[in-house]
Parts: structure tokens; sequence; C-alpha cells
């Protein structure tokens, strides 16, 4: 019996202000309230309240039959507890329908993978407290940031006791066998891996309201009998895509909000099929498969690598910079600090300086609210500078405490 | 094939441009080049007349008559400020005023043209005078029409272009390197306002050597948007070494002619804001101009004089050595029809930063830009580039590589491409 298995990414940044030379060493603040409240507000209004209203809609009209998992970074959940209790409270209403899953991530949203593990960690724990505050679910499943994955990766979460992790289902890596089964890492039966059936998600995502496309346009009976085509040759096709797909990518005029409405409905006129949650497929179907992969891959742009976001010098350098300062931060025990240096670890802000296909005005522009990758490297760059320069006035300040206490102790 | 600046005798980016264009023109078309002086070059297939060598045989003077009555009358209000370039040299050599007041009578001869038209002074402050006569002098040069397109560079040549257009009825193209408003500013509305504004009407094809300079005809002499093609400029490869300097300082150096055009005073006020969060810095100026006095006095006067080095008109070859071991490039010119300079600059794997109002930032899409005001965001730009070595690098090497793709050839066919349109018409 097949299943249908939703996944949302729901992610927004803290976005840097406009950060000069000038403000180095004079001004420690470094977000754009202004901004990120503005595109959270439209972002809200576009795509979270109207499309968690259809969600809670659909999960009330099948009685538990229709079912969806999200993944919600923590500087998305912390925008909306600072800007937007309602859009909150819309999630936490989806949670107590019990049809809901949400996923485990790096609360920062970020590629601490690659660089510390100790961060890593510190990211996904802090993440999965604030997931269990708010949605009083504990993640058994988890995510990477965009999907970054290899079998060092699954290997390491399974470590952490996660029972399942999400990937992108890699042509090159699959070769002539199906997304549409659970597969595990080679030698690793403790974890299974829930591969992502690209072309169906980006046939919604991506395709949807492409007139050229030679699908357009995409009705929900149209897809269901796509999904319905899996019947016996798959267990749990794996609808993985970016949240904003409703309503902020695919515009409402679209039609995407009827297409979703529809889309249970159509589903499960097939008798043999029904929708799962991430944890329930991976209760109710057997690894099927080795996945094997070596080389790191993600679920961005076609390349499917991390080029997106360390494609050049400019990435490599801030994010060796980022992390360089690790120790320094955390040995400083300044928690307001810490968080700072984390919120500087969110993958946007490497995303923005990727010069991959900036001339073309293709997608990477379309994310970002910089004019070129370089103001986006140069900002950063700036903020950072002014980073180590709090963290080099902390310790003088703190040397001098210390030689006054010694000064007072041999005064004695 | 009109010209005016020509090696070895240039002033600026137009003899430059030209020998550039003809150069690579030359294997694909015959050319016969008209120009105020020449001398021994490498160009072959190109029949090159200079008017210091012009003889009896290329002209019959007796047919053409000279009236510079009309510019005389003008002549003390001409001065610096209608020469296209202000130089500071306003003598009228006695001999050349002779020579154009014999012109206008029965005495004149081909000695006094040849005499008007040698000498190093490339426009003078008897330039309309030189215009009046090139004019003159190149329609009837070209009357015999043995040509199919006529293609002048720059104002200076536009008269002439338009002659020779009406003598013979073939096609006349005009190439615009740059424009009497980018020269003193958009409100122009002088002499050689008119020329260039008749020049672009009477024209068959306009060829804009940038989409800016493009955006400016279309703005501030309403010519026809279908007529104006855009051709960038090419530069030659060069063999580039890079040295180090010793100096603790990292050093931006700014090359040009040292006039309003150029931007001098945003260089001041960038300077000074670079200099208060990266003080180890210093801006090298090469290059001469009616702005050098009010720079340096402005620089003084903003205790900026350490960061300052004024290193005076420079030859190529100390430009080059100059680039070797610049840091950053900085050209903050209030309007650049192209800025061949900042190219050369990325030869030498010099990272820019430069004035969105300019025809390289077209080119150069590893470079980094900003309106020509905007000395907040240039002085923002420099200091990243003196601090991070990572984007000082991606830069060098991103500008290096994009130039690569602009040649003299690439530009020579878009070129034929014109001259086959206008033909087959």
């Amino acid at each position: 019996m097949p299943s249908v298995c939703f996944y949302f990414q729901v992610h927004q940044p803290f976005r840097l202000k406009p950060y000069d030379c000038f403000k180095i060493a004079n001004d420690h603040d470094y977000e754009d309230e202004a901004k990120n409240r503005e595109i959270l507000d439209r972002v809200s209004k576009k795509c979270y309240l109207p499309t968690n209203h259809t969600m809670l809609n659909l999960i009330d009209k099948y009685q538990g039959d229709f079912k969806i998992s999200y993944s919600l970074s923590g500087v998305l959940i912390e925008q909306l507890e600072l800007y937007r209790p309602d859009v909150l409270k819309s999630f936490q209403a989806l949670a107590e329908t019990g049809c809901v899953e949400f996923l485990s991530e790096t609360y920062h949203h970020s590629l601490s993978y690659l660089y510390s593990k100790e961060e890593f960690v510190r990211q996904v724990e802090l993440h999965k407290a604030k997931i269990k505050k708010h949605f009083n679910q504990v993640p058994t499943v988890f995510r990477n940031t965009e999907l970054i994955y290899n079998n060092d990766i699954a290997n390491y979460i399974s470590d952490l006791g996660y029972k399942g992790i999400i990937c992108e289902g890699l042509d090159h890596i699959l070769g002539y066998r199906s997304p549409n089964f659970i597969h595990y890492p080679p030698g690793n039966m403790k974890i299974k891996c829930l591969l992502k059936n690209y072309k169906l998600s980006d046939d919604i995502a991506f395709r949807f309201s492409n007139q050229g496309w030679d699908e357009w346009p995409l009705t929900a009976p149209k897809f269901a009998n796509w999904a319905h085509q899996v019947a016996g040759n798959g267990e749990t096709i794996n609808l993985f895509m970016d949240y904003e797909t409703f309503g902020e990518h695919q515009w409402p005029e679209t039609g995407i909000f009827e297409f979703l409405q529809h889309i249970p409905g159509e589903i499960i006129k097939h008798p043999d099929f029904d929708f799962k949650t991430p944890s329930e497929v991976i209760r109710s179907y057997k690894a099927r498969g080795e996945y094997d992969v070596n080389n790191l891959s993600s679920w961005a742009d076609l390349e499917r690598d991390l080029s997106a976001w360390l494609g050049n010098s400019l990435q490599h350098d801030a994010m060796e910079r980022i992390y360089k300062l690790e120790k320094e931060v955390k040995e400083s025990g300044d928690l307001n600090l810490i968080n700072t240096w984390a919120k500087l670890t969110t993958s946007d802000h490497f995303y923005y300086m990727c010069t991959k296909y900036w001339n073309d005005g293709d997608v990477h522009k379309y994310f970002s609210h910089y004019n070129t990758p370089y103001d986006a490297y140069i900002n950063y760059m700036n903020v950072l500078t002014d980073l180590e320069y709090v963290l080099e006035e902390n310790k003088s300040e703190q040397s001098i405490k210390i030689r006054q206490l010694v000064d007072l102790v041999t005064a004695n | 094939m009109l010209g005016w600046e020509f090696p070895p005798l240039f002033s600026g980016g137009l003899g430059i441009a030209t020998y550039g264009l003809v150069k690579a023109l030359s294997p694909k078309t015959d050319i016969r080049l008209i120009i105020p002086q020449a001398s021994a070059n490498d160009l072959s297939n190109v029949n090159i007349i200079g008017l210091n060598q012009l003889t009896a045989q290329e002209i019959d003077l007796e047919r053409v008559a000279f009236n510079f009555s009309f510019l005389n009358a003008k002549v003390h209000q001409l001065s610096v400020s209608i020469s296209p370039y202000h130089y500071a040299n306003q003598l009228i050599e006695d001999s050349q005023r002779n020579a154009f007041d014999a012109l206008s009578t029965d005495q004149k001869s081909i000695d006094q043209i040849n005499n008007i038209f040698s000498g190093k002074e490339v426009y003078g402050s008897n330039v309309m005078h030189k215009v009046y006569l090139f004019s003159k002098l190149s329609e009837e040069i070209a009357a015999d029409g043995n040509f199919n397109v006529i293609h002048a560079h720059d104002w200076v040549t536009y008269p002439a272009g338009i002659n020779i257009k009406h003598r013979t009825h073939k096609p006349l193209v005009l190439h615009v390197h740059a424009l009497e408003t980018d020269r003193v500013g958009g409100h122009a509305r002088n002499e050689i306002y008119k020329v260039e504004r008749r020049g672009m009407e009477e024209a068959d094809k306009v060829i804009a050597v940038s989409h800016y300079t493009r955006q400016q005809i279309m703005e501030h002499y309403q010519i026809d948007e279908h007529k104006i093609e855009v051709v960038h400029n090419g530069i030659d490869p060069a063999g580039i070494v890079r040295t180090q300097h010793k100096l603790k300082d990292k050093l931006v150096v700014f090359l040009g002619r040292l006039t309003h055009q150029k931007g001098p005073q945003y260089l001041v006020e960038t300077a000074e804001k670079v200099a208060q969060v990266y003080p180890r810095v210093k801006f090298i100026v090469a290059g001469m101009g009616d702005q050098f006095a009010p720079l340096l006095e402005s620089s003084a006067y903003k205790k900026l004089g350490h960061h300052f080095i004024f290193a005076g008109f420079l030859s190529k070859a100390k430009v080059n050595e100059l680039l070797a071991l610049a840091d950053v490039y900085f050209m903050p010119s209030v309007s650049e029809p192209f800025g061949l300079t900042a190219l050369e600059a990325a030869q030498h794997f010099v990272p820019s930063v430069i004035s969105s109002q300019s025809g390289a930032a077209e080119v150069m899409k590893s470079s980094l830009k900003a309106d020509h005001w905007d000395t907040d965001k240039y002085a923002n730009y420099i200091h990243a580039l003196l601090r991070y070595n990572a984007l000082h690098q991606n830069l060098s090497l991103g500008a290096n590589h994009e130039i690569q793709h602009v040649t003299w050839e690439h530009a020579a066919e878009k070129v034929c491409g014109i001259y086959n349109q206008l033909y087959r018409n």
C-alpha cells in the first residue's frame, strides 16, 4: 500500500542590515529588523496563514487520513515569536491535530555539520528544545540544511539516535532504482533514508505555473494519476518542497491553492493509497536498498551539490572566518554574543554570495536582497570584522578586571 | 575613415581606440584613413593620409575656398572652455595664425596646411579652425567617392563626415567615443554640442562605445534609438608581471586627466573616508588637468597630505609600472563613456572600484560599482578590497578573465556588420 509523504521546509533567515565599514567598531547591532519583519509579514500573508488554514481544513475534512510534516528552522520560529505569534499559533493548531509531524534540523539552518560537530550538535539540541516547547513533539527524523547529505552524515545522525533522515533522490546514485522505497546507508540498518522524488516534487514546486511546460496546466487528478502509477513499484512517494511554494513562489492566481485542496481527495481515490508522515513511513516499511553517497550532495540547483554555499573563494573565506571564531565566542560565556555568532552561521548568508548564475538573474537573485554577491560578502565580512572587534574588546576588559583583582589580592 | 588622435599623437583614449579598431578592421576591409597628423606605423592594408604630410598630388588646393572669418571673430572666446580637454595651453602659435589667415587668401599653400597639422598639440585653442580646415580638406580628398562607407570618430571629424556624405551620397557612420555632455555635464549646449548633435542627426548610424553612452545620446541629443548601435572597445593583450611593493601602506591608484569629468572631488572625499577606517593607505594620482590645484588644495585642507601622492602625467611605461604594484584601481568619473584604464588595471590583476556611470562597468561584472557621487559606497568598497584578501583575489582574477573576451577583433566584427548593413541598403 503506497503512501504519499509530504514534508515542507519553512525557513526565514535573520537578514543583516546594510553594514558598511564606518559601522565597524561603532555599531554592534547587525540585524535588519525592518526588512525581516516586512518579509515575514509578506510571506505570512501570502503563504503561511492561507496555507496553514487550507491544511487545517483538509486535515479536518479527511479526519486523520491526510497527514503532512514540516521542518521549521529555529531562526524562523524565533522570528514568529518576535513578530508574528499569530502565525506560530496557526502552526500549533496544526500540531494539535495529531496529523502533523515536525522534523529535526539545525536551529540556525546552518552548514555547521561540515565545520564543527560540537556546534552542529548544539544547534540540533537547541532546535529540538524549541520544537518540544511549541509543538510538544520530540522529532525522530532529521533533515539537514538544504538536504546536505552523505553516508557520514547519515551515520552520524544515526549515532545521535535518529530513526530516519531526509535526503535528495539522486539519479546518479539510484541509477535504474526508484526513490519510492526506503533506503539505508551502506552497512547501517539503524537509520532509514527517505529519498525525495524530485520529479513529482518539482512538478509542484517549480513547474506548476510554467505555461511552457507541456503538462501545463497541472491539475490534481492529473498529478494523482502520476502518483498512482507508482502502485506496484514503490512504497512511499516523498514530496519534499519549500512551504513558500504555496502562495509565494506559485501565486494564488496560478491555482496552486485549488490544486492543494483537491490533492488529498484525488490521491485516496485509489484504495491502495494513503498519506503518512516520515516517522510513520519509517515504521511501516522496510529498507529495501542501499543508498551509497560518498560525496556531499544537496537538493539545490541543477548540480545538487554544495556549490550554492561553497562554490567560490568568497564563500569559503567567509565560512572559514565565522567558524574560526567559535572557540573564542564560546569561551566568552556571553550568551548574547554566542547567539549573535550562531545566527551568522545561517546558510542564507553564504547563498547570497553565490556567483554561479547571478549574471542570468535567476533563482539566486530572486532570493537575495543584495544587488551583487560581492555586496553580500562585503556586508557579511564587515559584520564579522566588528564581531572580532567586540571579542577583542571583551578580552581586554576581562584582562583589566583580572588585573584589578590581582591588585586587590596582592594589596591585601 | 576619419580620425583625429592617432598614435603617436594622442591625449586620451580616442587615439588608442581609433588605432585599435583600424588595426582589427584592416584584415577585413580596405581603409582609407584621413587624420591630421600621420607618422610611421605598422598597419598594412590601410592607406593613411596625414594632413601634416599632404602633397599637391593628393589635393588640388585651387579648387578649395576657405573662409575662417566666421570663426576668426570668435577666436578669443574659444579658449579653454570650448577646448574638449581643457588644456591649459592657450597660446596660439603665430605661425599657425598666419597660416590660417593666408589660407583665406590667394597665397594659400600646402606648406601652410602641413604646418598647421604639425606640432604636438592635438586640439589647442584654435581647434575650431582645425576642425573646419580638416572638414574642407577631407571633403576634397574623398571627392572621388571611391569607398562604400564614411566612418568618423568623435566630434572633431563629424563636420568632415557630413561634408563627404553630402558630396558623395555615401552612408555616414559616426563613432561616439565621448560626448560634450560627458566633458562639461548634461547641460552642455555649446558649439561642440551643436556639432555633435547635427552630426548624429545627419548620420545613417551612430556607434556608441557603451550602452551608457547610447543612453546619454538618446537623453541629451534626442537621437532615434534605432539608429544607435553599441560596440564596446577592445583592449590589446599585454604581458603582465606583477611586482610586490615593499610599502606598509596599500596603494589605491587614480589615472586620468584631472578634470571635472573624472570626478577628482569625489576622489578626495572618498580618500578622506577610507583613511578613517583604513589609515595605512595611499592614493596615487597620475594625471594632470585644470582640477589639479583644487585637488591639491582640498587634500591639504582636509589634512590628507600623507595619504596622497601626486605623480603628474605619466608615460605609458610608467603607468604600467604603477599598475603592476597597485592594490586597487579607483575611477570615480562623473561620466565615462568607456573607461579603458579600468580594463588596463584588470590586465594587471588590479581590482577596480568604478563609477556606475561608465562603459567599463558594463564589460566588467567583477568590479565594484557605485554611483559617481556615492563616496560612502566607494569607501566601503575600497576598504573591503584592502582588508579582505579573498575579495581582492576573487575580483582581480575575475576581471582579468572577463577582459580576455573584450577584444578589438570582436569590436571590428560588429563594425563590419554595420558596414554591410548600410552597404546593402
